[in-house]
């Protein structure tokens, strides 16, 4: 049975039309996790020269065993955060006649499958085989390479339930969250306890009681069991995460947005939408998050004084949410293309609404960043330019590919680790938006007219934003040829 | 008030959609059968322009569909779930189709007490987002926000699905009344029963074809019923 369920997975994860549909996002993403695993491998294999820098007054096999568990607790953190639960697929078998127990051994295996399980293994095997294997031999290595398993599969059982539980209850994710960054505020921050010393007492043991390595064994093992008894006695829709008894829903106006009408209305339905689905709501936090990007480079005096690099924080800062949630238009609205297609709203309303909509986003991200005044009040002219520069150019190269764009998007799923609706366009699009305003600011710039490349950038953007009607004349046109494209590949799930 | 002139549509070499003249008068009140992969919902998305025909074309009041967008100011559709705004209320969702059609909150809210039989106290004021109501909840939203649209054009893809028996005898009476005022009505469904009860005219499709047009008389009802009977045995 498990053999079917495994074939049954192969075959969902070719035949998903994310997948299948285009070679070159498959090369993307697989050179991507190839630098990935290349980064981990390095750090792996130099990790003995790595602790010998950090920890010179330390030999190094004291210096691992005080950082193994620093790993995992940073792991448990990431986890919490980003680890899938691998639920929702057994909904198709619940009601046949399968064994629950198969069910949830099956959950429990899957999970195993996580890429998270495989970074602490590539991390720590080579230097355990080289050094640890080297000093005390392959008896002690092994024991050693035992004990960061179970830890392995501790962390990952227990992430899992804590999500599980999650589901049912929001505050317990919280909950723990905030455990384990209070567990490490209270060594790192107020010193009550360290775990460097756990993790070195144990580990060095380790070398000397072989008869210690039961106890990550018997934590892991434990935690298992509870994961395994909890899925059995809760194996519902309900709870494994499909549907989530909810709080009570109120509906909403905007009310200043009825100033705009019609167009108004359809900003106000994009502003729910964003609000009221995990992915996109993502996408708009993540923007708010790097409203901070600037105080990276204006702090550090090596950028200090490179125009160059506040161009881009200013372009970054005031339009980041354009790049971020435009990239993926119109899939946002994949789910009710249809009904907008045959709705009254004229093509002409709905592109208004998308410039009004992100024109207030990036006008809100502008006056977030005056306090960037601190820094100098060029920054502040900068960003102003960077402002117009987006709000006229690079809002309508968004439209201009969205217009293109078939893939819709899930807008209730996880955005982490998620590449639905990712295509070559969506890198394409990124990069123009990153790179257009240099095509123009970088010649003046290399001549020594960085302020006269501004004032053009400025005046391009201002002027793109006085044409607005005319572009989206243009753009309408454009959509006429390609809407049953785009239609189209909405109507398709997965 | 529609014609529909040598439309057809080609999936993988096969016409899904092969209509050479269809005209439907206004105030008709027209029901589509046929069984599944006839070409029923393909055939309403073309006349909605989602589908781009291969060849052919639809006429709404001599005005080409396709490419055009007057019609929509007199058309009004339900097909699925991708006609609905899922992640608002179902009051927001009143809100914002009325308010195309330039009804504000206190004419919307007017127009939703007449229906408040037909919600069965499932529908407002519940706090839930449409996507967290059940598909034949669904439908009734989305049912009763294109008959809210005042359309004279009124298209409904399988209606009945979904929806309990009392709220389809409910959704009967609304065709019939809409029917009495003069709107055209283009409803598919698989219940021969309900359809020949509301449809003053027929049209059967098989594969892609419309392979039989009558009015509807006491006898239609038998007549169907043989077309899709199997092995003698009718549904």
């Amino acid at each position: 049975m498990l053999s079917t369920f495994f074939q049954h997975e192969l075959k969902a994860f070719w035949r998903s039309k994310n997948a299948g549909r285009s070679v070159a996002i498959r090369v993307v993403m697989a050179l991507l996790v190839l630098y990935l695993l290349a980064n981990v491998l390095l750090i792996a294999f130099f990790l003995d020269k790595i602790l010998d820098k950090s920890f010179p007054d330390q030999d190094l096999i004291p210096a691992f065993s005080g950082i193994v568990l620093y790993y995992f607790l940073f792991d448990l953190l990431l986890r919490l955060q980003l680890q899938e639960l691998p639920t929702l697929r057994v909904q198709p078998y619940l009601h046949l006649p399968i064994k629950r127990d198969t069910i949830v051994r099956y959950l429990s295996i899957t999970a195993l499958l996580s890429a998270f399980n495989l970074w602490p293994i590539l991390l720590f095997t080579p230097f355990i085989v080289k050094i640890i294997g080297h000093e005390h031999g392959a008896s002690v290595a092994s024991l050693f390479i035992i004990a960061v398993l179970a830890l392995t599969i501790f962390n990952n059982n227990l992430a899992l339930y804590i999500k599980r539980k999650s589901n049912v209850n929001g505050w317990i994710f919280l909950a723990a969250t905030a455990l384990v960054i209070i567990i490490a505020a209270s060594d790192f921050a107020w010193h009550f306890f360290s775990i460097r010393s756990v993790s070195s007492l144990y580990f060095l043991n380790l070398i000397k009681q072989p008869a210690l390595v039961i106890l990550p064994i018997i934590l892991a093992v434990g935690v298992y069991l509870f994961n395994v008894s909890y899925l059995k006695d809760n194996l519902y829709l309900e709870e494994l995460g499909s549907r989530k008894a909810t709080a009570y829903k109120s509906s909403t106006d905007i009310p200043l947005l009825g100033y705009f009408g019609h167009t108004g209305d359809l900003v106000a339905n994009e502003i729910k939408l964003i609000l009221r689905n995990k992915r996109p709501r993502s996408a708009f936090i993540m923007s708010s998050v790097l409203l901070f990007y600037g105080l990276i480079f204006y702090t550090n005096p090596v950028y200090a004084h490179k125009e160059g690099f506040k161009v881009f924080c200013g372009m970054f800062m005031t339009g980041v949410f354009i790049i971020n949630y435009g990239q993926f238009m119109f899939g946002w609205q994949g789910g009710h293309f249809d009904g907008f297609l045959v709705s009254k709203v004229k093509f002409a309303d709905f592109l208004k609404a998308k410039y009004l909509m992100f024109t207030i986003i990036s006008t809100l991200a502008f006056i977030l960043t005056i306090p960037y005044i601190y820094f100098g009040w060029h920054i502040l002219l900068v960003h102003f330019v960077m402002y117009l520069w987006n709000i006229g150019v690079n809002i309508t190269i968004v439209l201009f590919f969205a217009n293109r764009n078939s893939r819709r998007i899930d807008i209730s799923k996880s955005a982490s680790f998620n590449w639905q609706g990712t295509s070559f366009s969506q890198f394409l699009v990124s990069f123009l938006l990153l790179g257009a305003a240099y095509i123009i600011y970088g010649p003046f710039a290399l001549l020594g007219h960085a302020d006269m490349g501004l004032i053009i950038m400025g005046a391009v953007g201002l002027v793109m934003v006085f044409i607005r009607s005319y572009l989206i004349k243009l753009l309408t046109d454009d959509f006429s040829q390609k809407r049953y494209m785009v239609a189209e590949g909405f109507r398709n799930k997965g | 008030m529609i014609q529909i002139k040598n439309l057809k549509k080609i999936y993988a070499g096969v016409a899904v959609v092969n209509i050479p003249e269809i005209n439907i008068a206004k105030g008709e009140s027209v029901g589509l059968i046929g069984n599944n992969g006839a070409g029923k919902t393909t055939l309403f998305r073309m006349m909605l322009d989602l589908i781009r025909p291969d060849e052919g074309e639809v006429l709404l009041k001599e005005e080409v569909v396709m490419g055009h967008e007057a019609w929509k100011n007199i058309t009004a559709a339900y097909l699925d779930e991708g006609f609905l705004i899922d992640y608002l209320t179902p009051e927001e969702y009143f809100y914002f189709t009325g308010g195309l059609h330039g009804l504000n909150h206190a004419q919307v809210d007017d127009y939703l007490t007449t229906q408040t039989d037909f919600f069965n106290g499932e529908i407002l004021k519940r706090g839930k987002y449409i996507r967290d109501l059940s598909k034949g909840n669904q439908s009734k939203v989305g049912i009763v926000s294109a008959v809210m649209q005042n359309p004279e054009l009124l298209m409904l893809d399988e209606p009945f699905a979904n929806i309990d028996p009392s709220t389809q005898i409910r959704l009967k009476n609304m065709i019939k009344e809409l029917t009495a005022k003069g709107v055209t009505t283009l409803v598919s469904s698989h219940d021969l029963n309900h359809v020949t009860d509301v449809c003053d005219r027929i049209l059967l499709m098989e594969k892609g074809k419309i392979i039989k047009d009558i009015q509807t008389s006491p006898s239609t009802l038998a007549e169907l019923e043989a077309y899709f009977a199997v092995g003698g045995q009718t549904v």
